[in-house]
């Protein structure tokens, strides 16, 4: 069997050259195309950058339907693809009426921003530090007293022992002091982010162990604050995150639930944990179809999640015997 | 495109019905054989056996209320005994009865039982026989519209309607989405179009939305209940108390003849009322005196404004359906960018009034409100079958009401919402609820309702096999599909043994498949017996044909003698009446009065023979 490429996709040469269809080649492709898009995201199934504006998602959607509609193609035979069109405009439609949706729009938004996004906003982040060092250091050099002691190898040298002894946060502190009065040395730089990375994941697994205690003694309001600060100590505290939405949830604030299970989600995409968490709170919002397909996702990750599948139990209906 | 067979496309209304097509790229009407665009939607059994349809079987009615069937379409797949058909038996002049498996709903006509599609069908059959004779080639392929308020099983007894007439049911689509495709046809339109349907007897709010030839329905609502003929209604009663009232209490409501004669007359009236300030209704000897008695007229002036207070309620009941409507579809008044009257009861000044002030906008006049919707199923029809994308019109519709299973408890469970857009397909995941069931029954509903009883059941079948288990265990997987032509397929699946069961939703009230086998064989062998009595007929018409014209050719001898002499006038006056009445049964077609007409006109040649012979030996003479 050969097989081309089109689009990044893969065709069936048997599909492609399926008897009995009035279709020309270039309208099966674009069929089999279009079909082989429908694992993907809202907005890639209607060819859409993400997070592209409701105007466009209508108008995309009714150029689609055009094509995609099995209507469009009355009195002619269409074997196999007759199944393949419908499939298309149903999974179509499903992100029409998400996407089309202002309110529905935003949180799929949220919900689906890409990596590079994620990225942007990191590297905002990364930039604004990065100026307040500079800052810092422009008033160090201005100030006697602290320009003493800034020679680099000495303040380096502290900073390694620290960091040594296991003292991460006093590590840090002093090797990016002395990275900012020498910002060329690349073994400092990696030096000192290392020395931040492991300071900061020392800090939330203290918040962590502070959080599960307040959570075990049932203070539930300082349960979640020490959680909240262990995630903004290590935004990729997976199991942070997951138990601080399971106690907003606890405490009936579900924007915070939700926030924290959805940067749980992001986080660690291909943990069940957090998609479980995701699913406990959409489905305390009323919101079953997606806590459902959340839950789904979690127990597709890992099966012998018991407390997911009873949870989807409760989720689905009685059949009248 | 000329040798592409034809399409129509058919508004079957309550009251009247409309057939149109799409030739050369305009759609059109098709007027029917008297050359009207709208024929009776009235099926009648004349008292000598003949089947009457449309205007013929109208101008009957008032002689044969109890064998016309008129407003089938109210009837058409409903149940016995649901509040639709007892209401109904309430009004109507002719009889129903329960079909054989106590479900369905017959009318008994002239002795003979007939189901609710068969009446249908006959007048399709008429539509169908109009635009073939206008195509002058047989025409099988139709789309067929009907109120976007009607449920599954009004649509499937529509299409078996359309199947016993001999059509091809390409589609049936919703009223008001057709009559927006002819608003749209052949123009750049890119708005929110609301589509205000008020026809005989239903009334129906669509809203779409249209942008590069899509027609995007968002939002559908009605009441079937609410329409033309509850406004009669309003007159008649306003007429019988008024009677009632002058001649010491006499209801004219017992007296079947009298009674269509009032919905007649007030229908007349009313219709009046939109162009005119006041209607007279005069209807003299409405009830036989006898006995010595003196027979009692009705004489009544209706105006305006008392036309409109009698009706305030059911105006006001339209606009609370269309709030509702707009309301449900998330659209303000001020986004609508149209408004489009349809139905004739739109003509009514105070319901342009009514919509008016609460879209804040004229409606559009652009339409004509009895002929768009016939006008909209025939481009439907056209772009179905349009071998190429040539026509760019693309129809996106909705399912009219929610769809789901019965689950425990006796409630609803929606499975597809209603408002959505097809085709369409949902899944959901159930489970048992006893210990060791092995088996589950599946319940297939439609409606608005919470309650699985309050809804119509399409259908159901059982699930067998099921592992034995606590309950809550075995998870069964029930899916819904509704294909491009909403057809709607179920199906059920154990999620562990991968046993499965599906089936298609047919009607469960109309008929089943063996009736429909039966009509259809009766109906061939109408058609045969039709078939018969057309080549007895051509077999008179040939003789009688050659006799008048011996006749004719005679003419001038016996007009020359007729001028001589005085004898044999009154003989030839009768003679002329022979010939009329020839004539008639030759128009007509009708073989049985042409045999009885045979043996006179063979006398009537034997008097002209005698005539001009005597005529001629006179002038020898």
């Amino acid at each position: 069997m050969t097989e081309e490429r089109h689009q990044g996709v893969v065709f069936s040469e048997a599909v492609l050259s399926e008897d009995g269809v009035d279709l020309d080649v270039d309208r099966r492709k674009a069929i089999l195309a279009a079909e082989a898009r429908l694992g993907q995201n809202h907005w890639e199934v209607l060819g859409l950058e993400w997070n592209a504006p409701v105007e466009q998602v209508k108008a995309a959607y009714l150029d689609a339907a055009k094509i995609y509609h099995p209507d469009r193609y009355g009195g002619r035979k269409l074997g196999s693809y007759r199944g393949r069109l419908e499939r298309v405009f149903r999974r179509m439609t499903e992100a029409r009426e998400t996407l089309a949706d202002e309110t529905r729009r935003a949180a799929y938004a949220r919900s689906t921003a890409p990596a590079t996004e994620f990225a942007r906003m990191e590297a905002r982040k990364l930039e604004d530090e990065r100026r307040s060092l500079e800052r810092r250091a422009r008033l160090a050099r201005q100030n006697p007293l602290v320009a003493r002691a800034s020679r680099v190898g000495e303040l380096a040298a502290r900073g390694k022992e620290a960091f040594q002894a296991g003292d991460f946060a006093r590590a840090a502190n002093d090797l990016q002091v002395a990275q900012s009065l020498d910002p060329g040395n690349p073994e400092l730089a990696s030096l000192a982010s290392e020395a931040k990375r492991r300071a900061a994941a020392k800090k939330a697994s203290e918040h962590y162990d502070k959080a599960l205690t307040a959570e075990t003694m049932g203070t539930l309001g300082l349960a979640l604050s020490e959680y909240r600060a262990a995630l903004d100590a290590d935004p990729r505290h997976v199991r942070a995150a997951a138990a601080g939405a399971r106690v907003a949830v606890a405490q009936g604030d579900h924007v915070v639930a939700r926030e924290l299970a959805q940067a749980a989600v992001r986080a660690a995409p291909a943990m069940a944990m957090a998609h479980e968490a995701l699913g406990m709170v959409l489905e305390a919002q009323g919101d079953k179809k997606e806590a459902r397909r959340a839950l789904e996702k979690a127990l597709e990750l890992d099966p012998r999640l018991d407390t997911v599948k009873e949870r989807l139990r409760k989720l689905r209906w009685g059949i009248l015997g | 495109m000329s040798d592409q067979e034809p399409v129509i496309g058919i508004d079957l209304g309550t009251t009247n019905s409309v057939v149109a097509t799409v030739r050369d790229g305009v759609p059109r009407v098709i007027p029917n054989r008297n050359g009207q665009p709208l024929t009776p939607s009235i099926v009648a059994i004349a008292k000598n056996g003949k089947r009457l349809v449309g205007a013929l079987a109208k101008r009957q009615a008032i002689t044969n209320a109890e064998n016309t069937v008129h407003a089938a379409k109210r009837l058409i797949g409903r149940r016995w005994g649901s509040k639709e058909v007892e209401d109904a038996r309430k009004v109507l002049p002719y009889t129903l009865r329960a079909g054989p498996d106590g479900n369905d709903v017959r009318v008994e006509l002239a002795g003979r039982s007939y189901s609710i599609p068969e009446m249908s069908a006959m007048v399709l059959a008429e539509l169908k026989a109009d635009a073939e004779a206008w195509f002058g080639r047989p025409v099988t392929k139709a789309v067929i519209t009907v109120p976007a308020y009607f449920n599954d099983g009004q649509r499937h007894a529509t299409k078996d309607a359309g199947r016993i007439a001999g059509l091809e049911v390409l589609r049936i689509i919703n009223e008001p989405t057709s009559a927006a495709l002819a608003y749209g046809f052949g123009k750049q339109v890119e708005r929110k179009v609301v589509v205000f349907d008020l026809g005989g007897g239903t009334f129906d709010v669509s809203i779409l939305d249209i942008g590069k030839s899509v027609y995007d329905v968002v939002g559908v609502g009605g009441d079937t209940y609410l329409g033309g003929e509850d406004f009669d209604r309003r007159v008649i009663d306003w007429l019988t108390f008024g009677f009632a009232k002058e001649n010491g209490g006499i209801d004219l409501r017992g007296d079947k003849m009298a009674l269509q004669r009032l919905r007649d007359a007030a229908e007349k009236g009313k219709v009046e009322l939109s162009a005119v300030s006041s209607a007279a209704v005069h209807l003299p000897f409405l009830m036989g005196g006898g006995e010595g008695k003196p027979a009692l007229h009705l004489d009544r002036q209706l105006s305006r404004e008392q036309l409109e207070e009698l009706t305030k309620d059911l105006v006001d009941r339209c606009i609370a359906v269309t709030e509702r409507t707009l309301k449900d579809a998330g659209v303000r008044p001020a986004q609508v960018g149209e408004v489009i009257l349809v139905g004739g009861m739109t003509r009514m000044p105070r319901v342009q009034r009514a919509v008016k002030e609460y879209f804040g906008r004229e409606p559009c006049r652009g339409v004509h409100p009895e002929e768009v919707v016939a006008l909209g199923a025939a481009i439907q029809g056209h772009a179905l079958t349009a071998p190429q994308a040539g026509s760019e019109v693309l129809l996106l519709d909705v399912t009219p009401q929610n769809l789901g299973i019965m689950v425990v408890g006796g409630y609803f469970q929606t499975i597809i919402g209603r408002n959505t857009t097809v085709p369409t397909s949902e899944t959901h995941l159930f489970t048992t609820v006893q210990d060791n069931q092995t088996s589950v029954r599946i319940a297939v509903l439609q409606g608005a309702s919470d309650r699985a009883v309050d809804n119509e059941l399409l259908g159901e079948f059982v699930l067998e096999g099921i592992r034995p288990a606590r309950r809550g265990e075995v998870e069964i997987e029930v899916s819904f599909d509704i294909s491009a032509d909403g057809i709607v397929g179920v199906s059920a699946r154990d999620v562990s043994t991968g046993q499965q069961q599906s089936i298609t939703v047919t009607a469960t009230s109309g008929l089943t498949e063996d009736e429909m086998k039966r009509i259809l064989d009766e109906q061939i062998d109408e058609l045969l017996e039709k078939k018969q009595t057309t080549r007895e007929f051509d077999l008179r018409k040939q003789r009688t044909q050659t006799t008048l014209e011996e006749i004719e050719a005679l003419r001038p001898a016996v007009q020359e003698a007729l001028e001589r002499t005085r004898f044999g006038k009154d003989a030839v006056q009768k003679a002329e009446g022979v010939l009329a009445r020839v004539k008639q049964a030759m128009d007509a077609r009708d073989a049985a009065a042409l045999s009885e007409q045979e043996e006179s006109l063979e006398r009537t040649l034997q008097l002209f023979k005698g005539l001009a012979g005597a005529g001629r030996g006179q002038g020898g003479r």
